[in-house]
């Protein structure tokens, strides 16, 4: 059989595919679909009560408002979307590698990666893009804010090239798994980084802002790119330059992960 | 013609972790580990023309699995040449999963949640069939077991049977040159096995495919293969028609035998000291009769010996002279106590 | 079987899934060195927000608490937190659906008290490889901000209550997924309620009067809260103490008892239905 070029939209299709049926099942269990969107719902509501309580004493941190750190909140629940629609079967990577059952996605004529992460779509996360959605909204307004195309549009790229940065890290932790035991705790540990994404970097000292800013990238999460909107007189450089970052990032993390399947399907069992 | 799998020569080595026991090794564990080079696969030579079914058979561990990981190309090889299609494996994995279908009994490779059917059309897109392909292999598959009524059933609904046999279908589907099956009766029942082999029989003969199949199941090789290959520790130990194999022990019999229909008797400790006394006996008598094997099996006292060093009937009436026979059983070998003979290392 | 024989049966049984846990325990070396680095990075977080959030406030003390209070109530939870999260909601869940449920239920050994000695073992070892040396690092760290006498006492006890509300909690949203699909709905909703309302995300001294006054009235507060104001709190007497354990001991025995119950009439009707 003569193959054809496999590029981009061979695999968009083949996604599309694979989506729609997913969705189309997952519907049909809907007591499922129900609870999970509904703890999800918890999950954010909790957040913001955290978030809510501490302002209560507090009037502001290091200077930042009330609103401006809720346009951070509902930033970084924005970026967090993908991660949690598209890529959750990472989640998933540790027990089939502790089953044995990975193997079954390595006789496919297509792409590892894109094989293993198609398999799932959550549908739950559409919940938290309503609520961050809403957050962001709100602040915006509060914050008077100009809605203008220009800023949505850098609100788009903003947000995707920051999703990035969450992707790339839960795939270098869903990773470790293919060389250690227990790679759920490595996965638990960074999936935590979420919840601090949502503050500025500058509450934290230099070294930290070093590593928080190139190593375990929190900051560009939504602090980088969101003083594009709130603080549009002090831009760094580091916030053009998140798009760029995020897309070497998320290559990385991708190169780790097909390392780690290679050399996970060459020992025994 | 051109073979469509060609070892040569083929070695594979792993390094393993050594584990401590007790609580004190998994301390120890944390901070230092040892390994040891292991050799799962040795100088393993092999070539299978397309159309072949061949069964590959070894115990557990013996190196079965690590050699179709090198053949789909998951795998690479420390030493030595493989050719699937003419092609290096490895060297392109998703251009070597175009030509290959694979199926694992209790694995199944079909979305979970997805209706059968869904899960064929995905398969379509990213095997690219053309459409003709696809239609005909419906229908083909509609004829052949009313696949049919299965489509629209979730792969999470089904019976293993159902499942394992639209896996194969599934494995079919792209017309692969090769298709490697490993376990794919397992855990089914009597009429479901004689279903499946019958499908993965008439798939073959009317594709043409290749079939490499693994299994521990004698009567899914007694049904598909004429030829089996078996590996043990890594080496393979034979490779030849299954009829050659069952000539070689063709002068093998099987004789069992019952001193008493007496439930008390059949305590397994009784049986094991007559057959030691049956054994004994036979010794003394014919001292040159090596291949001798005297075993307990299921109630009845078991003994196997080669024709060509010592008669059956001489047999029989050496043990009825020393104990009354009460009850007897004459046996032709099977495949199954032919391969245990060869694991156990019974040809040289 | 007499009565010591069973109790010896018994202790020989549990000693014996501790045992196992602990050994697994470490084997997963990676979880680990991994978790304790995480805390590392994540006691860094908290230190530097709370640093952040206290400079920027007027007064040195909000809410009876100081920055260094916060912190210790703050890290020592997370820290807490580790031996305290046991995945056992996944673990009956998972059973349940894969049918590995109904072996367990044939085995001569009570399900619940399976379940918690296999987490006991995990516990210790997370208690001796997280939390002590935690415990240890925050007490030199500020300077020894909290008493070293009897409230250690009272504190290794109110934990270990806490330990068993906790598994009683877990045990309970477990049951709940024999009637429902979703293991991973039900869990994230009791996590969320737990650390939440148990004071483990924010001192409940923060938290607003109305909230409170509900907080106080549940029983995700002794999980947290109790043992970390027993270890922690300044001017506690023998009578404060003693009240807060008693408070555990009511949860426990109110927990143990409805768990108990929720799982009996829930695998009656699991046994209905036909599983």
């Amino acid at each position: 059989m003569e193959r054809k070029k496999r590029g981009f939209g061979y695999y968009a299709h083949i996604y599309k595919m694979i989506l729609f049926q997913d969705i189309k099942s997952k519907m049909s269990y809907r007591a499922d679909f129900i609870i999970s969107t509904i703890g999800m719902l918890f999950t954010n509501i909790a957040g913001f009560v955290t978030f809510w309580i501490l302002f209560l004493n507090f009037p502001d941190i290091r200077g930042w408002t009330y609103y401006e750190m809720l346009f951070l909140y509902g930033f970084a629940m924005l970026a967090m979307t993908p991660v949690q629609c598209f890529f959750d079967n990472n989640w998933n990577l540790n027990r089939s590698l502790y089953t044995g059952d990975f193997i079954k996605y390595c006789f496919r004529p297509v792409n590892l990666f894109f094989y293993f992460i198609s398999e799932v779509f959550d549908i739950k996360g559409l919940g938290q893009f309503a609520f961050g959605v809403g957050t962001l909204a709100y602040a915006w307004n509060k914050l008077s804010l100009p809605l203008t195309p220009q800023s949505i549009l850098g609100l788009l790229i903003g947000v995707i090239s920051a999703s990035l940065f969450m992707i790339a890290l839960m795939n270098f932790a869903a990773a470790t798994g293919f060389w250690l035991l227990g790679a759920t705790s490595v996965m638990i540990f960074m999936f935590k980084f979420k919840d601090y994404a949502r503050y500025p970097v500058t509450i934290f000292n230099r070294g930290f802002r070093i590593i928080f800013t190139f190593l375990i990238p929190i900051g560009f999460m939504a602090y980088y790119p969101s003083l594009y909107f709130i603080r549009p007189d002090e831009v760094p450089l580091l916030t053009f330059l998140t798009p760029v970052f995020g897309i070497v990032f998320f290559y990385l993390s991708y190169l780790f992960w097909m390392k780690g399947a290679k050399q996970y399907t060459g020992t025994g069992s | 013609m051109e073979p469509m799998i060609k070892m040569t020569n083929v070695n594979k080595e792993f390094k393993v972790v050594k584990r401590r026991e007790g609580v004190r090794g998994s301390i120890l564990d944390l901070f230092s580990r040892e390994y040891d080079m292991l050799r799962a696969v040795n100088d393993v030579s092999l070539e299978i023309m397309p159309g072949e079914m061949v069964g590959y058979l070894g115990p557990n561990g013996a190196g079965k699995s690590t050699t179709i990981k090198m053949m789909t190309g998951i795998l690479e090889p420390s030493g030595g040449e493989i050719l699937v299609n003419g092609r290096i494996p490895y060297e392109n994995r998703t251009r070597n999963a175009q030509d290959i279908g694979v199926v694992f009994g209790q694995r199944t490779q079909l979305w979970w949640a997805l209706p059968v059917i869904e899960s064929f059309k995905i398969l379509k897109e990213i095997y690219q069939i053309p459409d003709k392909d696809y239609k005909d292999n419906l229908e083909y598959y509609d004829a052949l077991v009313g696949a049919g009524g299965l489509y629209h059933k979730a792969v999470r609904e089904m019976s293993l049977g159902q499942r394992t046999l639209c896996d194969i279908l599934a494995a079919f589907l792209h017309n692969p040159g090769v298709v490697f099956m490993d376990e794919p009766t397992i855990g089914l029942d009597v009429s479901m096995k004689t279903r499946i082999r019958q499908l993965v029989s008439s798939l073959n003969e009317k594709k043409g495919t290749t079939v490499i199949l693994t299994t521990h199941d004698m009567g899914d090789v007694d049904a598909l293969c004429k030829r089996i290959v078996i590996i043990d520790k890594g080496t393979m130990i034979y490779d030849n028609d299954i009829e050659c194999l069952q000539q070689y022990f063709g002068a093998y019999r099987t004789v069992k035998i019952q001193f008493s229909k007496a439930a008390e008797d059949f305590e397994n400790n009784v049986l094991e000291r007559q057959a030691r006394e049956v054994e004994m006996w036979l010794k003394e008598k014919f001292p040159r009769a090596k291949s001798t094997v005297v075993s307990v099996e299921d109630k009845w006292i078991q003994v196997l010996l080669n024709e060509e060093e010592v008669r059956m009937m001489k047999v029989i009436n050496c043990i009825q002279d020393n104990k009354r026979i009460v009850d007897m059983n004459l046996q032709e070998i099977t495949t199954e106590s032919v391969i245990r003979k060869i694991y156990e290392g019974g040809v040289a | 079987m007499s009565w010591a024989a069973k109790i010896s049966v018994r202790i020989r049984q549990s000693a014996a899934l501790v045992r196992g846990s602990i050994m697994e325990g470490l084997t997963f070396r990676t979880s680990t060195f991994v978790t304790i680095i995480g805390n590392f990075i994540y006691l860094v977080i908290v230190y530097f927000l709370w640093r952040a959030i206290y400079d920027s406030s007027p007064t040195e003390v909000v809410n009876g608490m100081t920055f260094y209070d916060t912190m210790v109530y703050l890290v020592l939870a997370a820290a807490m937190f580790n031996f305290l999260d046991t995945f056992v909601v996944w673990d009956i869940g998972r059973s349940y659906q894969s049918g590995e449920l109904v072996e367990f239920l044939v085995k001569p050994i009570d399900y619940q008290r399976f379940l918690f000695f296999s987490h006991a073992g995990n516990c210790v070892v997370s208690f001796c490889i997280t939390f002590l040396p935690t415990f240890v690092v925050i007490y030199f760290v500020t300077h020894g901000s909290f008493a070293l006498g009897i409230n250690l006492v009272f504190f290794a006890v109110s934990l270990v209550l806490a330990l068993v509300i906790n598994f009683c909690v877990d045990f309970m949203v477990g049951t709940i997924c024999l009637y429902t699909q979703s293991i991973w709905g039900v869990n994230i909703m009791k996590e969320v309620v737990v650390s939440l309302l148990s004071g483990a995300t924010i001192p409940l001294a923060f938290f607003p009067e109305g909230l409170r006054q509900i907080v106080d009235l549940l029983p995700f507060q002794a999980i947290y809260h109790t043992p970390l104001h027993m270890l922690t709190g300044t001017d506690l007497t023998v009578t404060d103490y003693m009240q807060g354990i008693l408070l555990q001991l009511f949860w426990v025995v109110a927990m143990l008892c409805f768990s108990k119950l929720f799982w009996q009439r829930s695998l009656r009707i699991m046994t209905i239905n036909g599983g």
